[in-house]
């Protein structure tokens, strides 16, 4: 017996000696004023372990076995985890178990509530030592957000305590967070950009004759732009509002497939022009739709209650800025361009085409939930 | 109008599909969530549940907490999962270094390398030795992490020193396997094949460790076909080893028998150096599987980032080179890797990584360990002749 360790060793000594992933768990934390939000994913193994779940035995690890444990998983989890804010505790008590998938396997999902005796003002302590006594190799991948601010950290049995600075958060500092983070949507969220170009494309050209010609002037491209601009501000403002307000509800995987359509058609009518003098009310229309989208951008980064307009005029202010940098870039090149070859053949004709068959492509992706790209 | 009927359609299907991938509320009963690697009935639970007992019973005797420990190393080394090695730690924790046992020293040793902690484990093996000069497994341990590091004249002293103290299988693998890694492929190769066939008898473990160093030997001095019945007599032993999997897996994938390793491998993908390989055979093949795959690999990977782990620096430098394509990183991986491991297969993704990135200063430690030890591998000194 000895000998077959031994040897096992030699083959193993440095080599491929991480297999499976270590045990962690994922304990997501949201700061919503005196209320403390949480999320703590636990992986079944290291439950079974702990506590055992496979009641009748068998290897498998049903639903059944784990709802039956319910309390037990709840009682064993928070007889481990500590939080307080400012030196205050507060206390967790768990709203709901549910189930997921990480990438080693199922984990229980324990959905908390912890209240403090105030909103914390300076910090935010864990204490953590769940199976410290059973694994010291376990950690707990903690995220702490605040806002648009996120903390992150780890957590432990040879560090079972962190420290987070938290706290109020100055209103011009909490609106020009969510700010940035509307720009760095529309920057990465190239659906809402494509639809702005496909209709910002034809801006610079009349359509006469039954095809495309240069616009003679300037004026009337730059209003033609504004008009555009506006109802889509204007559209998506109010959606974006309503959706963050609580409002309105959409399922998201319709508002991102009819985003994906609105381009698509965007796109389309640059080749072949059924709405030419009102695409203002185009953008208008779809606007409302995109508003959703953003609207599901917020409800990640999460509105927090105690600022909730700054947050989202922040927002709101961020996103126009990142059109109006795309706008701003866009026209100018565009006009001194429109009587080009290069404009109309190339980046109308043929932009328009490879917009329309990305839009379809992301229509068929969301609303059949394929990955085609 | 078409487009309104396409988006109607549109719409129903939107109402059908559930969305994946969020916390969810099963609901049913019966639905399975996980599979246990050990069932409650299975010889291996039952022997753990004894031994657990003996512990609980007799929390300060050494004997049967290092004899658990042992069997969660075991276990841990079977199904790739680091978990038991974490449990492992938890029984050993009472001892302080100092006052400890030769036995527990020993174990604690073969878990800290297992977290790549080199210089802890070469700690506690020194105090085992001290303890008990003529233990072979603390001999062979030190071997083995010599060679990791590649300091191979240490490595020579352990193989010697444990030839002083048996004339088994072990030793003559021991020193077999460090003269084909310092160019001397064939004799060593002559040496342990003699050395296997009069040892017939020995270990099931010591005899698949045995094949499984042939294969790589054979491999590397151009015989495919010996390489073959060597792996092949490894898997016939029966023993689940994760190493021999992945061994042959990379010897299946050189020789272009992708298809073959998608069939060894479909079921294994909780350990992440057998995915990493099941992964790349998909790749090689254009199965739309592929893409799951390598993303399964790269949230592992990412997890560990966080928890701040970095024990698979040779796997993500492949990962990163062959699925993503991503040089640059890989190099970065692969030249990190190599400051604490320096096996062969570390000293290879290093030159892939390192010709990829067109940064041949990048390879020049190992062109150095190339022409320091003479390792004879004809794939890794084409390499290094590209980089010269």
């Amino acid at each position: 017996m000895k000998a077959v360790v031994l040897f096992l060793a030699l083959a193993f000594a440095g080599g491929p000696a991480l297999a499976h992933k270590p045990s962690d768990s994922y304990l997501r934390v949201r700061v919503e004023g005196a209320l403390l939000r949480g999320q703590w994913d636990i992986a079944l193994r290291d439950l079974e372990y702990a506590i055992g779940l496979d009641a009748d035995g068998d290897g498998a690890i049903t639903w059944g076995e784990v709802r039956a444990r319910e309390a037990d998983i709840a009682a064993y989890a928070f007889a481990r985890l500590a939080l307080s804010a400012d030196g205050q505790p507060c206390g967790a008590e768990s709203r709901r178990l549910l189930v997921d998938e990480h990438s080693d396997g199922a984990y229980a999902v324990l959905e908390f509530e912890a209240r403090c005796a105030a909103a914390p003002q300076r910090t935010l302590r864990f204490d953590y030592s769940l199976f410290a006594d059973l694994d010291p190799t376990h950690r707990g991948l903690l995220q702490v957000q605040q806002g648009a601010a996120t903390a992150s950290g780890v957590l432990g049995p040879d560090h079972p305590r962190l420290e987070l600075a938290v706290g109020t958060v100055s209103r011009l500092r909490q609106f020009l967070d969510y700010a940035r983070e509307g720009v760095w949507h529309i920057w990465i969220g190239i659906d809402h950009a494509l639809f702005l170009v496909s209709l910002l494309l034809p801006a610079v050209l009349v359509y006469g004759a039954r095809a495309w010609e240069p616009a003679p002037r300037f004026a009337p491209a730059f209003w033609d732009v504004f008009r555009i601009v506006t109802a889509f501000t204007v559209a998506h403002s109010i959606t974006l509002s309503l959706a963050a307000l609580g409002v309105v509800a959409l399922p998201s995987r319709l508002v991102e497939s009819v985003i994906a359509l609105s381009v698509m058609l965007a796109a389309l009518n640059n080749l072949r022009p059924w709405v030419l003098g009102r695409r203002w009310a185009v953008a208008f229309g779809f606007g409302l739709v995109h508003g959703f989208g953003f609207a599901s951008v917020l409800a990640d980064l999460g509105l927090p209650r105690e600022a909730l307009l700054v947050s989202l005029v922040g927002f709101n202010v961020g996103v126009e800025a990142g059109q109006l940098a795309i706008v701003g870039a866009f026209l100018p090149a565009a006009f001194l361009a429109r009587r080009r070859w290069a404009y109309r053949r190339l980046a109308f004709a043929g932009g328009s085409v490879a917009i329309a068959l990305l839009a379809a492509a992301w229509l068929v992706e969301r609303a059949f939930d394929l990955k085609l790209l | 109008m078409t487009v309104f009927r396409f988006l109607i359609g549109t719409l129903t299907c939107l109402a059908t599909v559930q969305a994946a991938a969020a916390p969810r509320l099963p609901s049913d009963d019966a639905e399975i969530l996980e599979r246990l690697s050990l069932v409650r009935d299975s010889p291996e639970s039952a022997a753990l549940r004894q031994l657990r007992a003996r512990v609980a019973a007799a929390p300060t005797d050494p004997a049967p907490a290092a004899a658990l420990a042992r069997r969660y190393f075991g276990l841990a080394m079977a199904q790739g999962d680091p978990r038991f090695v974490g449990y492992a730690q938890a029984v050993l924790r009472p001892w302080d270094e100092a006052l400890a046992p030769a036995d527990i020293l020993l174990v604690r040793a073969m878990l800290r390398q297992y977290r790549h902690d080199f210089d802890g484990a070469l700690r506690a093996l020194a105090l085992a030795l001290e303890r008990d000069r003529n233990n072979a497994e603390g001999r062979a341990w030190r071997a083995a992490i010599f060679m990791v590091r590649a300091e191979y004249g240490k490595a020579a002293g352990e193989c010697a020193a444990l030839a002083a103290l048996s004339d088994d299988l072990l030793a003559a693998g021991c020193s077999a396997y460090v003269e084909a890694t310092t160019g001397r492929t064939r004799a060593a190769y002559d040496r342990l094949r003699a050395a296997l066939e009069q040892h017939a008898d020995a270990d099931m473990g010591v005899r698949l460790w045995v094949q499984t160093r042939l294969a790589e030997m054979a491999d590397r001095l151009g015989d495919a076909a010996a390489a073959e019945n060597h792996f092949r007599a490894a898997l016939a032993l029966g023993i689940d080893d994760n190493f021999l999997l992945a061994a042959y897996a990379d010897f299946l994938l050189e020789q272009g028998r992708q298809r073959e390793v998608v069939a060894l491998l479909e079921d294994r993908g909780r350990s992440d150096t057998l995915l990493l390989r099941l992964a790349l055979a998909m790749h090689e093949l254009g199965m739309p599987e592929a893409a799951k795959q390598a993303r399964v690999l790269a949230e592992r990977f990412a997890a560990a980032a966080l928890r701040g782990d970095r024990l698979h620096l040779a796997e993500e430098a492949r990962y990163l080179l062959e699925l993503r394509r991503d040089a640059g990183a890989a190099l970065a991986a692969a030249a990190e890797n190599w400051k604490s491991q320096r096996e062969p297969r570390d000293a290879l993704i290093l030159l892939r990584a390192a010709r990829a990135a067109r940064a041949p200063a990048a390879a020049a430690p190992v062109l150095d360990w190339l022409a320091r030890t003479g390792f004879e591998h004809d794939g890794m000194r084409r390499l290094a002749a590209e980089l010269r």
